[in-house]
Protein backbone atom coordinates (compact mmCIF):
# COMPACT_ATOMS: atom_id res chain seq x y z
CA UNK A 1 0.00 0.00 0.00
CA UNK A 2 2.83 2.47 0.97
CA UNK A 3 4.44 1.21 -2.04
CA UNK A 4 1.89 2.22 -4.50
CA UNK A 5 1.10 5.75 -2.67
CA UNK A 6 5.02 6.76 -2.84
CA UNK A 7 5.47 5.70 -6.15
CA UNK A 8 1.66 7.70 -6.94
CA UNK A 9 3.16 10.74 -5.24
CA UNK A 10 5.77 10.70 -6.87
CA UNK A 11 4.71 10.93 -10.64
CA UNK A 12 2.18 13.36 -9.43
CA UNK A 13 4.67 15.89 -7.55
CA UNK A 14 6.85 15.46 -10.46
CA UNK A 15 3.50 15.96 -13.24
CA UNK A 16 2.47 18.79 -11.18
CA UNK A 17 5.86 20.38 -10.97
CA UNK A 18 6.00 20.34 -14.66
CA UNK A 19 3.27 21.80 -15.57
CA UNK A 20 3.32 23.85 -18.14
CA UNK A 21 1.61 27.22 -19.22
CA UNK A 22 0.71 28.35 -22.45
CA UNK A 23 3.48 31.20 -23.85
CA UNK A 24 1.77 34.08 -24.21
CA UNK A 25 2.52 36.59 -26.79
CA UNK A 26 3.95 40.33 -26.50
CA UNK A 27 1.89 42.66 -24.08
CA UNK A 28 1.87 45.96 -25.40
CA UNK A 29 -0.14 48.86 -23.78
CA UNK A 30 -1.64 49.88 -26.69
CA UNK A 31 -4.75 51.41 -24.66
CA UNK A 32 -2.48 53.94 -23.18
CA UNK A 33 -0.53 54.58 -26.48
CA UNK A 34 -0.90 57.32 -28.56
CA UNK A 35 -1.70 56.28 -31.67
CA UNK A 36 -4.43 58.94 -33.27
CA UNK A 37 -5.85 62.33 -31.48
CA UNK A 38 -6.79 64.66 -33.95
CA UNK A 39 -4.53 67.98 -34.79
CA UNK A 40 -1.88 66.49 -32.19
CA UNK A 41 0.53 67.80 -34.43
CA UNK A 42 3.37 64.94 -32.53
CA UNK A 43 3.98 62.58 -30.30
CA UNK A 44 4.90 63.37 -27.07
CA UNK A 45 5.82 59.97 -26.05
CA UNK A 46 8.83 60.66 -28.01
CA UNK A 47 10.21 63.46 -26.16
CA UNK A 48 11.93 63.55 -22.89
CA UNK A 49 10.11 62.62 -19.90
CA UNK A 50 10.48 65.23 -17.04
CA UNK A 51 8.24 64.76 -14.30
CA UNK A 52 5.19 62.18 -12.86
CA UNK A 53 1.95 63.18 -10.87
CA UNK A 54 -1.27 61.43 -9.56
CA UNK A 55 -4.57 63.03 -9.18
CA UNK A 56 -5.07 60.50 -6.13
CA UNK A 57 -9.55 62.43 -6.30
CA UNK A 58 -9.49 61.97 -9.94
CA UNK A 59 -7.90 58.53 -10.14
CA UNK A 60 -5.30 60.22 -13.51
CA UNK A 61 -1.59 60.06 -13.81
CA UNK A 62 -0.02 62.44 -15.93
CA UNK A 63 3.29 62.76 -16.92
CA UNK A 64 5.17 65.97 -18.04
CA UNK A 65 7.72 65.76 -21.45
CA UNK A 66 9.75 68.12 -22.91
CA UNK A 67 11.78 68.88 -25.69
CA UNK A 68 15.67 69.23 -25.46
CA UNK A 69 15.33 72.81 -24.58
CA UNK A 70 12.63 72.45 -21.99
CA UNK A 71 14.44 69.16 -20.38
CA UNK A 72 17.50 71.38 -19.76
CA UNK A 73 15.12 72.17 -16.76
CA UNK A 74 15.89 68.68 -15.53
CA UNK A 75 20.07 70.08 -14.82
CA UNK A 76 19.52 73.25 -13.86
CA UNK A 77 16.60 74.25 -12.22
CA UNK A 78 16.32 76.95 -14.58
CA UNK A 79 13.24 78.60 -16.45
CA UNK A 80 12.18 77.03 -19.45
CA UNK A 81 14.05 79.00 -22.10
CA UNK A 82 12.56 80.49 -25.84
CA UNK A 83 11.88 77.48 -27.81
CA UNK A 84 10.91 74.78 -25.07
CA UNK A 85 7.76 72.25 -26.04
CA UNK A 86 5.81 71.01 -23.17
CA UNK A 87 3.36 67.87 -23.11
CA UNK A 88 1.55 67.09 -20.73
CA UNK A 89 -0.64 63.55 -21.38
CA UNK A 90 -3.06 62.77 -18.37
CA UNK A 91 -3.94 58.87 -17.96
CA UNK A 92 -7.12 57.77 -15.99
CA UNK A 93 -5.23 55.07 -14.21
CA UNK A 94 -6.22 51.32 -13.79
CA UNK A 95 -5.02 48.59 -11.45
CA UNK A 96 -1.83 47.03 -12.04
CA UNK A 97 -2.85 43.67 -13.18
CA UNK A 98 -0.18 41.95 -12.26
CA UNK A 99 1.17 43.66 -8.84
CA UNK A 100 -1.13 44.64 -6.27
CA UNK A 101 0.08 47.43 -4.76
CA UNK A 102 0.94 49.05 -8.51
CA UNK A 103 -1.06 51.34 -10.76
CA UNK A 104 -0.55 52.09 -14.09
CA UNK A 105 -1.81 54.39 -17.40
CA UNK A 106 -4.66 52.96 -18.69
CA UNK A 107 -6.34 55.58 -21.50
CA UNK A 108 -5.41 58.81 -22.34
CA UNK A 109 -7.74 61.08 -20.74
CA UNK A 110 -6.06 64.99 -22.08
CA UNK A 111 -3.17 65.97 -24.07
CA UNK A 112 -1.90 70.07 -23.09
CA UNK A 113 0.70 71.37 -24.90
CA UNK A 114 2.99 74.61 -23.97
CA UNK A 115 4.65 76.62 -26.82
CA UNK A 116 7.32 78.92 -26.02
CA UNK A 117 7.93 80.88 -29.08
CA UNK A 118 11.32 82.82 -29.67
CA UNK A 119 10.32 85.98 -27.69
CA UNK A 120 8.88 83.35 -24.80
CA UNK A 121 5.43 83.74 -25.26
CA UNK A 122 3.58 80.90 -24.48
CA UNK A 123 0.69 79.52 -26.29
CA UNK A 124 -1.42 76.75 -24.49
CA UNK A 125 -3.62 74.17 -26.54
CA UNK A 126 -5.95 71.25 -25.05
CA UNK A 127 -6.41 68.13 -26.85
CA UNK A 128 -9.41 65.67 -25.96
CA UNK A 129 -8.51 61.99 -25.46
CA UNK A 130 -10.48 58.99 -25.93
CA UNK A 131 -11.26 58.63 -22.15
CA UNK A 132 -12.30 62.54 -21.44
CA UNK A 133 -14.08 63.13 -18.32
CA UNK A 134 -16.87 65.80 -19.57
CA UNK A 135 -17.47 67.09 -16.23
CA UNK A 136 -14.07 68.61 -15.75
CA UNK A 137 -13.11 72.06 -16.48
CA UNK A 138 -10.00 72.95 -17.50
CA UNK A 139 -9.27 76.80 -17.59
CA UNK A 140 -6.15 77.86 -19.31
CA UNK A 141 -4.54 79.97 -17.37
CA UNK A 142 -5.30 77.98 -14.65
CA UNK A 143 -4.01 75.01 -16.17
CA UNK A 144 -0.54 77.04 -18.03
CA UNK A 145 0.55 78.13 -14.56
CA UNK A 146 -0.07 74.56 -12.96
CA UNK A 147 2.02 72.97 -15.66
CA UNK A 148 4.09 75.48 -16.18
CA UNK A 149 5.74 75.04 -12.14
CA UNK A 150 5.26 70.95 -11.98
CA UNK A 151 8.20 70.20 -10.43
CA UNK A 152 10.18 68.01 -12.19
CA UNK A 153 11.86 64.65 -11.38
CA UNK A 154 15.20 65.30 -10.15
CA UNK A 155 17.71 62.33 -10.17
CA UNK A 156 21.37 62.10 -9.81
CA UNK B 1 3.84 -16.10 -10.26
CA UNK B 2 6.50 -16.64 -8.64
CA UNK B 3 8.46 -13.99 -10.82
CA UNK B 4 5.68 -11.15 -9.89
CA UNK B 5 6.32 -11.77 -6.26
CA UNK B 6 9.68 -11.48 -7.00
CA UNK B 7 9.74 -8.63 -8.87
CA UNK B 8 7.63 -7.04 -5.88
CA UNK B 9 9.71 -8.17 -2.91
CA UNK B 10 13.05 -5.91 -5.31
CA UNK B 11 10.66 -3.35 -5.55
CA UNK B 12 9.98 -2.74 -2.46
CA UNK B 13 13.52 -3.79 -0.76
CA UNK B 14 14.59 -0.70 -2.70
CA UNK B 15 12.51 1.83 -1.72
CA UNK B 16 12.84 0.49 2.22
CA UNK B 17 16.65 0.98 1.60
CA UNK B 18 16.04 4.27 -0.38
CA UNK B 19 14.67 5.54 2.85
CA UNK B 20 18.67 5.39 4.57
CA UNK B 21 19.35 8.46 2.31
CA UNK B 22 17.36 11.00 3.57
CA UNK B 23 18.41 14.95 3.05
CA UNK B 24 19.78 16.96 5.73
CA UNK B 25 17.19 18.77 6.38
CA UNK B 26 15.23 16.34 7.85
CA UNK B 27 17.43 15.61 10.97
CA UNK B 28 17.02 19.23 12.28
CA UNK B 29 13.45 19.26 11.45
CA UNK B 30 11.26 19.52 14.55
CA UNK B 31 7.99 20.93 15.16
CA UNK B 32 8.97 24.28 16.46
CA UNK B 33 6.65 26.21 18.49
CA UNK B 34 5.12 28.64 16.09
CA UNK B 35 5.05 32.07 17.15
CA UNK B 36 2.78 34.53 15.84
CA UNK B 37 3.71 37.29 13.61
CA UNK B 38 3.51 40.19 15.45
CA UNK B 39 2.07 43.25 14.46
CA UNK B 40 -0.65 41.78 12.35
CA UNK B 41 -4.78 40.98 12.81
CA UNK B 42 -4.59 37.42 13.96
CA UNK B 43 -6.38 36.44 11.24
CA UNK B 44 -4.31 37.65 8.72
CA UNK B 45 -0.99 35.54 10.52
CA UNK B 46 -3.23 32.63 10.98
CA UNK B 47 -3.43 32.31 7.13
CA UNK B 48 0.01 32.79 6.18
CA UNK B 49 1.04 30.20 9.25
CA UNK B 50 -0.85 27.66 7.47
CA UNK B 51 -0.36 27.99 3.70
CA UNK B 52 3.27 29.41 3.72
CA UNK B 53 5.45 28.81 6.51
CA UNK B 54 6.11 25.21 5.93
CA UNK B 55 8.16 26.40 3.54
CA UNK B 56 8.65 30.53 4.08
CA UNK B 57 10.05 29.91 7.67
CA UNK B 58 12.10 27.62 10.14
CA UNK B 59 8.81 26.59 11.65
CA UNK B 60 8.48 23.71 9.26
CA UNK B 61 6.39 20.41 9.85
CA UNK B 62 6.86 17.24 8.07
CA UNK B 63 3.66 14.62 7.62
CA UNK B 64 4.82 11.35 7.67
CA UNK B 65 4.75 10.83 3.95
CA UNK B 66 7.00 14.01 3.66
CA UNK B 67 9.45 11.64 5.66
CA UNK B 68 9.51 9.04 2.99
CA UNK B 69 12.66 9.07 0.33
CA UNK B 70 12.42 10.49 -2.50
CA UNK B 71 9.45 12.61 -1.58
CA UNK B 72 11.71 14.35 1.81
CA UNK B 73 14.36 15.30 -1.09
CA UNK B 74 11.84 17.76 -3.08
CA UNK B 75 10.31 18.72 0.03
CA UNK B 76 13.75 19.70 1.51
CA UNK B 77 14.41 21.86 -1.81
CA UNK B 78 11.16 23.48 -1.25
CA UNK B 79 11.87 24.94 1.82
CA UNK B 80 15.52 25.70 0.77
CA UNK B 81 14.25 27.75 -2.07
CA UNK B 82 11.28 28.99 -0.43
CA UNK B 83 13.28 30.86 1.86
CA UNK B 84 15.48 32.06 0.19
CA UNK B 85 12.66 33.76 -2.06
CA UNK B 86 10.83 34.50 1.23
CA UNK B 87 11.76 34.02 4.57
CA UNK B 88 9.17 34.85 7.57
CA UNK B 89 11.65 33.92 10.24
CA UNK B 90 13.31 37.16 10.04
CA UNK B 91 10.36 39.07 10.85
CA UNK B 92 10.60 40.08 14.01
CA UNK B 93 14.14 41.86 13.32
CA UNK B 94 11.92 43.65 10.51
CA UNK B 95 11.46 46.90 10.41
CA UNK B 96 7.39 48.41 9.54
CA UNK B 97 8.25 49.22 5.52
CA UNK B 98 10.24 45.88 5.66
CA UNK B 99 7.70 43.83 7.15
CA UNK B 100 4.54 45.17 4.79
CA UNK B 101 6.76 44.87 1.56
CA UNK B 102 7.08 41.50 2.74
CA UNK B 103 3.23 41.18 2.95
CA UNK B 104 2.64 42.74 -1.08
CA UNK B 105 5.34 40.20 -1.95
CA UNK B 106 3.27 37.14 -0.26
CA UNK B 107 -0.14 38.70 -1.45
CA UNK B 108 1.32 38.76 -4.92
CA UNK B 109 2.77 34.82 -5.05
CA UNK B 110 -1.01 34.34 -3.66
CA UNK B 111 -2.59 36.51 -6.34
CA UNK B 112 -0.11 35.50 -9.18
CA UNK B 113 -1.71 31.79 -8.02
CA UNK B 114 1.85 30.86 -7.85
CA UNK B 115 1.66 30.33 -4.47
CA UNK B 116 1.33 27.96 -2.27
CA UNK B 117 2.50 25.48 -4.41
CA UNK B 118 -0.09 23.13 -6.06
CA UNK B 119 1.70 20.26 -5.70
CA UNK B 120 1.79 21.25 -2.00
CA UNK B 121 -1.47 21.36 -1.27
CA UNK B 122 -2.76 18.70 -3.07
CA UNK B 123 -1.31 16.57 -0.23
CA UNK B 124 -1.98 19.37 2.06
CA UNK B 125 -5.38 20.52 1.60
CA UNK B 126 -5.73 22.51 5.21
CA UNK B 127 -3.14 25.19 3.13
CA UNK B 128 -5.33 25.56 0.74
CA UNK B 129 -6.68 29.29 0.21
CA UNK B 130 -9.74 30.40 -0.28
CA UNK B 131 -10.77 34.03 -1.58
CA UNK B 132 -11.72 34.78 1.66
CA UNK B 133 -8.01 34.05 2.92
CA UNK B 134 -6.57 36.52 0.03
CA UNK B 135 -8.97 39.30 0.87
CA UNK B 136 -8.13 39.32 4.47
CA UNK B 137 -4.50 39.96 3.57
CA UNK B 138 -5.82 42.43 0.92
CA UNK B 139 -8.07 44.36 2.72
CA UNK B 140 -5.30 44.74 5.69
CA UNK B 141 -2.66 46.00 3.33
CA UNK B 142 -5.41 48.28 2.15
CA UNK B 143 -6.19 49.87 5.69
CA UNK B 144 -3.67 49.72 7.47
CA UNK B 145 -0.45 49.12 6.03
CA UNK B 146 -0.70 52.03 3.07
CA UNK B 147 2.12 54.68 3.25
CA UNK B 148 1.03 57.90 2.61
CA UNK B 149 2.85 60.52 0.50
CA UNK B 150 5.14 62.87 2.84
CA UNK B 151 3.43 66.44 3.16
CA UNK B 152 4.52 69.70 0.70
CA UNK B 153 8.33 70.37 1.15
CA UNK B 154 11.24 71.68 -0.64
CA UNK B 155 12.62 68.91 -2.58
CA UNK B 156 15.42 70.58 -4.20
CA UNK B 157 17.25 69.78 -1.47
CA UNK B 158 19.84 67.22 -2.60
CA UNK B 159 19.23 67.69 -6.14
CA UNK B 160 22.70 66.56 -7.01
CA UNK B 161 24.61 68.58 -9.32
CA UNK B 162 27.30 66.22 -9.65
CA UNK B 163 27.10 65.16 -13.29
CA UNK B 164 30.87 63.78 -12.89
CA UNK B 165 30.21 61.68 -9.48
CA UNK B 166 32.01 58.51 -9.49
CA UNK B 167 29.32 55.79 -9.55
CA UNK B 168 31.00 52.25 -8.35
CA UNK B 169 29.76 48.95 -9.68
CA UNK B 170 27.15 46.51 -9.03
CA UNK B 171 28.40 43.90 -6.98
CA UNK B 172 27.78 41.75 -10.24
CA UNK B 173 29.87 43.85 -11.85
CA UNK B 174 27.40 45.75 -13.93
CA UNK B 175 28.21 49.46 -14.30
CA UNK B 176 26.25 52.29 -13.52
CA UNK B 177 24.85 53.52 -17.06
CA UNK B 178 24.21 57.64 -16.66
CA UNK B 179 22.35 58.15 -19.86
CA UNK B 180 18.88 57.42 -19.21
CA UNK B 181 17.09 60.04 -18.34
CA UNK B 182 17.62 61.24 -22.36
CA UNK B 183 15.22 57.64 -23.24
CA UNK B 184 11.93 57.15 -23.34
CA UNK B 185 9.26 57.03 -20.93
CA UNK B 186 7.28 53.09 -21.36
CA UNK B 187 5.39 53.11 -18.66
CA UNK B 188 4.83 55.03 -15.36
CA UNK B 189 3.50 53.60 -11.96
CA UNK B 190 2.11 54.81 -8.78
CA UNK B 191 3.41 51.92 -6.16
CA UNK B 192 0.84 52.18 -3.31
CA UNK B 193 2.41 49.65 -1.56
CA UNK B 194 5.28 51.45 -0.60
CA UNK B 195 4.57 55.29 -1.59
CA UNK B 196 6.53 55.72 -4.63
CA UNK B 197 5.89 57.02 -8.23
CA UNK B 198 8.02 55.33 -10.96
CA UNK B 199 9.59 56.19 -14.28
CA UNK B 200 10.37 53.12 -16.80
CA UNK B 201 12.56 54.15 -19.55
CA UNK B 202 13.06 51.77 -22.64
CA UNK B 203 16.59 52.57 -24.76
CA UNK B 204 16.10 52.46 -28.17
CA UNK B 205 16.64 48.95 -28.92
CA UNK B 206 13.80 48.30 -26.51
CA UNK B 207 11.46 50.80 -28.15
CA UNK B 208 12.29 49.79 -31.62
CA UNK B 209 11.63 46.25 -30.17
CA UNK B 210 8.00 47.28 -29.10
CA UNK B 211 6.94 48.77 -32.43
CA UNK B 212 7.95 45.90 -33.57
CA UNK B 213 5.85 43.79 -31.60
CA UNK B 214 9.47 41.44 -30.74
CA UNK B 215 8.73 41.68 -26.93
CA UNK B 216 9.04 37.91 -25.83
CA UNK B 217 11.65 37.61 -25.68
CA UNK B 218 13.25 41.07 -25.38
CA UNK B 219 15.72 41.23 -28.12
CA UNK B 220 19.54 41.81 -27.14
CA UNK B 221 20.85 45.00 -26.38
CA UNK B 222 17.56 45.95 -24.75
CA UNK B 223 17.47 47.85 -21.42
CA UNK B 224 15.26 49.05 -18.99
CA UNK B 225 15.41 51.63 -16.14
CA UNK B 226 13.19 51.93 -13.63
CA UNK B 227 13.55 55.32 -11.38
CA UNK B 228 11.72 55.65 -8.31
CA UNK B 229 10.95 58.86 -6.61
CA UNK B 230 9.19 59.40 -2.99
CA UNK B 231 5.41 60.67 -3.78
CA UNK B 232 4.95 63.82 -2.63
CA UNK B 233 1.73 66.00 -1.41
CA UNK B 234 1.21 69.47 -3.94
CA UNK B 235 -0.28 72.28 -2.57
CA UNK B 236 -2.57 71.89 -5.30
CA UNK B 237 -3.60 68.44 -4.27
CA UNK B 238 -2.06 66.45 -6.90
CA UNK B 239 0.94 64.13 -5.60
CA UNK B 240 4.27 64.60 -7.12
CA UNK B 241 7.87 62.84 -7.69
CA UNK B 242 9.56 64.09 -4.70
CA UNK B 243 12.98 62.76 -3.07
CA UNK B 244 15.05 60.37 -5.34
CA UNK B 245 15.12 56.76 -4.20
CA UNK B 246 16.59 54.83 -6.24
CA UNK B 247 17.60 53.52 -9.91
CA UNK B 248 17.42 49.43 -10.84
CA UNK B 249 18.38 48.46 -14.49
CA UNK B 250 17.44 44.75 -16.14
CA UNK B 251 19.98 44.83 -19.37
CA UNK B 252 19.38 41.67 -22.33
CA UNK B 253 22.57 39.77 -23.12
CA UNK B 254 21.14 35.81 -23.46
CA UNK B 255 24.99 34.91 -23.48
CA UNK B 256 26.34 37.52 -20.87
CA UNK B 257 23.78 37.09 -18.54
CA UNK B 258 22.82 32.96 -18.71
CA UNK B 259 23.15 32.76 -15.22
CA UNK B 260 20.63 35.47 -14.34
CA UNK B 261 17.84 34.55 -16.60
CA UNK B 262 19.43 36.11 -19.82
CA UNK B 263 19.15 39.64 -17.94
CA UNK B 264 21.88 42.02 -15.97
CA UNK B 265 20.61 43.49 -13.24
CA UNK B 266 21.36 46.55 -11.26
CA UNK B 267 20.02 48.86 -8.97
CA UNK B 268 21.49 51.87 -7.32
CA UNK B 269 20.28 53.56 -4.21
CA UNK B 270 19.68 57.69 -3.06
CA UNK B 271 21.48 60.47 -4.01
CA UNK B 272 24.72 59.11 -3.79
CA UNK B 273 24.08 56.01 -6.01
CA UNK B 274 25.61 53.18 -3.72
CA UNK B 275 25.17 50.18 -5.39
CA UNK B 276 23.00 47.44 -3.88
CA UNK B 277 23.85 44.15 -2.98
CA UNK B 278 26.28 42.62 -0.57
CA UNK B 279 27.44 39.66 -2.50
CA UNK B 280 27.63 38.86 -6.36
CA UNK B 281 24.47 36.85 -6.07
CA UNK B 282 22.14 39.52 -4.63
CA UNK B 283 19.90 39.42 -8.14
CA UNK B 284 18.64 36.22 -6.94
CA UNK B 285 16.32 38.36 -4.93
CA UNK B 286 15.41 40.65 -8.05
CA UNK B 287 15.06 37.18 -9.96
CA UNK B 288 12.69 35.21 -7.50
CA UNK B 289 10.19 38.31 -7.01
CA UNK B 290 10.11 39.04 -11.20
CA UNK B 291 9.92 35.04 -10.88
CA UNK B 292 5.74 35.27 -11.89
CA UNK B 293 6.55 37.01 -15.04
CA UNK B 294 8.64 34.14 -16.74
CA UNK B 295 6.53 33.38 -19.36
CA UNK B 296 6.61 37.21 -20.20
CA UNK B 297 11.04 37.16 -20.36
CA UNK B 298 11.26 38.64 -16.41
CA UNK B 299 9.43 41.44 -17.23
CA UNK B 300 6.59 43.26 -15.58
CA UNK B 301 6.06 46.40 -17.50
CA UNK B 302 3.44 46.71 -20.58
CA UNK B 303 4.53 49.33 -22.78
CA UNK B 304 3.78 51.85 -24.60
CA UNK B 305 3.59 51.68 -28.39
CA UNK B 306 5.44 54.86 -29.02
CA UNK B 307 4.39 55.86 -32.84
CA UNK B 308 6.05 58.78 -35.13
CA UNK B 309 2.56 60.28 -35.67
CA UNK B 310 3.79 62.24 -38.56
CA UNK B 311 4.92 59.45 -40.44
CA UNK B 312 2.52 57.62 -42.57
C1 LIG C 1 5.53 23.56 -0.56
C2 LIG C 1 6.31 24.67 -0.23
C3 LIG C 1 5.75 26.07 -0.38
C4 LIG C 1 4.62 26.60 0.20
C5 LIG C 1 3.63 25.90 1.10
C6 LIG C 1 4.58 27.99 -0.18
N1 LIG C 1 5.65 28.29 -0.98
FE1 LIG C 1 6.12 30.10 -1.75
N2 LIG C 1 7.78 29.30 -2.66
C7 LIG C 1 8.17 27.99 -2.56
C8 LIG C 1 9.37 27.79 -3.36
C9 LIG C 1 10.11 26.48 -3.53
C10 LIG C 1 9.68 29.04 -3.93
C11 LIG C 1 10.85 29.40 -4.81
C12 LIG C 1 10.52 29.23 -6.26
C13 LIG C 1 11.75 29.36 -7.09
O1 LIG C 1 12.53 30.28 -6.85
O2 LIG C 1 11.91 28.55 -8.00
C14 LIG C 1 8.66 29.97 -3.48
C15 LIG C 1 8.60 31.30 -3.83
C16 LIG C 1 7.67 32.20 -3.34
C17 LIG C 1 7.64 33.60 -3.68
C18 LIG C 1 8.58 34.27 -4.64
C19 LIG C 1 7.95 34.56 -5.99
C20 LIG C 1 7.50 33.35 -6.75
O3 LIG C 1 6.30 33.26 -7.02
O4 LIG C 1 8.33 32.52 -7.10
C21 LIG C 1 6.60 34.15 -3.00
C22 LIG C 1 6.15 35.61 -3.03
C23 LIG C 1 5.97 33.11 -2.23
N3 LIG C 1 6.65 31.94 -2.47
C24 LIG C 1 4.87 33.27 -1.40
C25 LIG C 1 4.21 32.25 -0.77
C26 LIG C 1 3.01 32.43 0.02
C27 LIG C 1 2.32 33.76 0.28
C28 LIG C 1 2.65 31.21 0.47
C29 LIG C 1 1.45 30.87 1.34
C30 LIG C 1 0.18 31.26 0.82
C31 LIG C 1 3.61 30.24 -0.03
N4 LIG C 1 4.54 30.91 -0.78
C32 LIG C 1 3.59 28.88 0.21
C33 LIG C 1 7.57 27.00 -1.83
C34 LIG C 1 6.39 27.14 -1.12
C1 LIG D 1 9.34 42.61 -4.32
C2 LIG D 1 9.30 42.42 -5.72
C3 LIG D 1 10.45 42.93 -6.59
C4 LIG D 1 11.79 42.80 -6.39
C5 LIG D 1 12.53 42.16 -5.21
C6 LIG D 1 12.42 43.41 -7.53
N1 LIG D 1 11.48 43.86 -8.41
FE1 LIG D 1 11.83 44.81 -10.18
N2 LIG D 1 9.82 45.07 -10.44
C7 LIG D 1 8.84 44.64 -9.58
C8 LIG D 1 7.54 45.08 -10.08
C9 LIG D 1 6.20 44.80 -9.43
C10 LIG D 1 7.79 45.81 -11.27
C11 LIG D 1 6.77 46.52 -12.17
C12 LIG D 1 5.98 47.58 -11.49
C13 LIG D 1 6.75 48.75 -10.93
O1 LIG D 1 7.36 48.64 -9.87
O2 LIG D 1 6.77 49.81 -11.52
C14 LIG D 1 9.24 45.76 -11.47
C15 LIG D 1 9.88 46.32 -12.56
C16 LIG D 1 11.25 46.36 -12.74
C17 LIG D 1 11.93 46.96 -13.88
C18 LIG D 1 11.25 47.54 -15.10
C19 LIG D 1 11.05 46.44 -16.13
C20 LIG D 1 9.96 45.45 -15.72
O3 LIG D 1 10.27 44.28 -15.44
O4 LIG D 1 8.79 45.86 -15.64
C21 LIG D 1 13.27 46.85 -13.65
C22 LIG D 1 14.38 47.35 -14.55
C23 LIG D 1 13.44 46.15 -12.38
N3 LIG D 1 12.20 45.86 -11.85
C24 LIG D 1 14.68 45.83 -11.84
C25 LIG D 1 14.84 45.13 -10.64
C26 LIG D 1 16.13 44.83 -10.05
C27 LIG D 1 17.48 45.16 -10.66
C28 LIG D 1 15.88 44.18 -8.87
C29 LIG D 1 16.87 43.65 -7.84
C30 LIG D 1 17.90 44.54 -7.38
C31 LIG D 1 14.42 44.08 -8.74
N4 LIG D 1 13.83 44.66 -9.83
C32 LIG D 1 13.79 43.49 -7.67
C33 LIG D 1 9.02 43.91 -8.44
C34 LIG D 1 10.25 43.59 -7.87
Amino acid sequence: MRLIFTAGLFALMILLMTGCKPNSVDRINTGASITSISRLPENPLEMIPMAVSLQPQRKTMSTLYGNGIAAKRLKDDADYAAGSVLYLVTWKGKADPDWFGARIPDRVMAIESVYFDQNGQKSYTFFKGPAWNSGLDLKKEERLSIILSIPVAKSP
Amino acid sequence: MKLKFKIVIGILSLVLLAQLIRPEELHSAKAQQVKRLAGVPEEVAKVLETSCFDCHSSQTSWLWFDRLTPVNFLVASHIRDGRKALDFSQWDSLATPKRNAMLYFALNGMLSKEMPLSSYTALHPAAKLDQNDIDLLRAYLLNTALSKPASTKSNSKGAAQSSVMEVKRSPNGIAYLPNYRNWKAISTTERFDNGTIRIIFGNPVAVKAIHEGKTNPWPDGTIFAKTAWKQEQGKDGSVYAGQFVQVEFMIKDVKQYAGTKGWGWARWKGENLLPYGKTVKFDSECISCHRPERDHDYVFTTPFDIKDLNKK
